[in-house]
């Protein structure tokens, strides 16, 4: 079990531990900060920290069931600007009707309503804390949450909710998001408890052949 | 005036703090002052135990 916990078993886990460790969410960087400490359960003989699996699909069950409390979800912005973000970004607001910023982030989209395409949300998701540092800054000057999918190597300034995930991999991207839109529509009571959304995970992946 | 529930001091109005419906229970409203926030102070939830960011 991919665990530092005794108490965790595999009921708690979102799938099967096979297919989790298959897609790389676990795998973290050879930095450590001393934030993401408690969610940290291995150092792997080539130097990489290895996350707690368990832990992982408790926030990411703890973070949709909080996304899914504001209304409507169209006030809920996931931005990033990383490649491999992209297409799992698109699909988790296909799904959800959240509204996606990919690529740059035009600064102000938050804070200067004489901007075109200025917005008020309600709450922000980023794949990045570092590399979406302009939407997290910005979300901290109107106050309202951030939600962010943290590495090992992230710090929590301005973060209010954690999920601890590799933030880098293509599958592991793929996977969270997917795992997020899932559980966001099963705590908005549009798909059954035990059902699925109608995209599959290789939906949710980054294609490099088409960039 | 609402408190912070990282350092409990009041947030005075007009304060870049942040409020949000605790992501565990969501019985309560959880403020954090914008101090907690760029420090990473840790809040609890005070109904249910959950500890974050």
């Amino acid at each position: 079990m991919m665990s530092g916990e005794s108490e965790s078993t595999e009921s708690e886990l979102l799938l099967p531990l096979e297919t989790l460790l298959a897609a790389g969410i676990q795998i973290g960087t050879k930095i450590k900060t001393k934030h993401m400490e408690p969610f940290i359960y291995k150092v792997r003989p080539d130097g990489l920290f290895i996350l707690d699996i368990a832990k992982t699909c408790q926030r990411i069950r703890l973070a949709a069931k909080f996304l899914a409390r504001f209304e409507p979800p169209e006030k809920i912005v996931v931005a990033s600007t990383k490649l491999y973000a992209r297409v799992p970004i698109l699909k988790f607001c296909e799904l959800t009707g959240a509204t996606p910023i990919v690529g740059r982030f035009l600064p102000g989209l938050f804070t200067n309503p004489f901007l075109k395409d200025y917005m008020e949300p309600e709450v922000v998701l980023v794949s990045d804390p570092d590399a979406d540092e302009q939407a997290v800054r910005e979300a901290s000057m109107i106050g309202i949450p951030v939600v962010a999918l943290c590495d090992t190597d992230n710090l929590f300034q301005d973060i209010d909710l954690v999920i601890p995930t590799n933030n880098k991999g293509r599958r592991a991207l793929a996977m969270v998001f997917w795992l997020l839109a899932r559980e966001f529509l099963r705590a908005k009571g549009l798909i059954p408890p035990d059902g699925d959304p109608p995209l599959r995970v290789e939906d949710f992946e980054a294609r490099p052949e088409e960039f | 005036m609402p408190r912070c529930f990282c350092c409990n001091r009041p947030i005075p109005p007009g304060d870049l703090a942040v409020r949000f419906p605790c992501p565990n229970c969501g019985k309560i409203i959880i403020w954090r002052c914008s101090t907690c926030r760029s420090l990473s102070r840790p809040y609890k939830c005070p109904v249910c135990g959950f500890a974050g960011p």
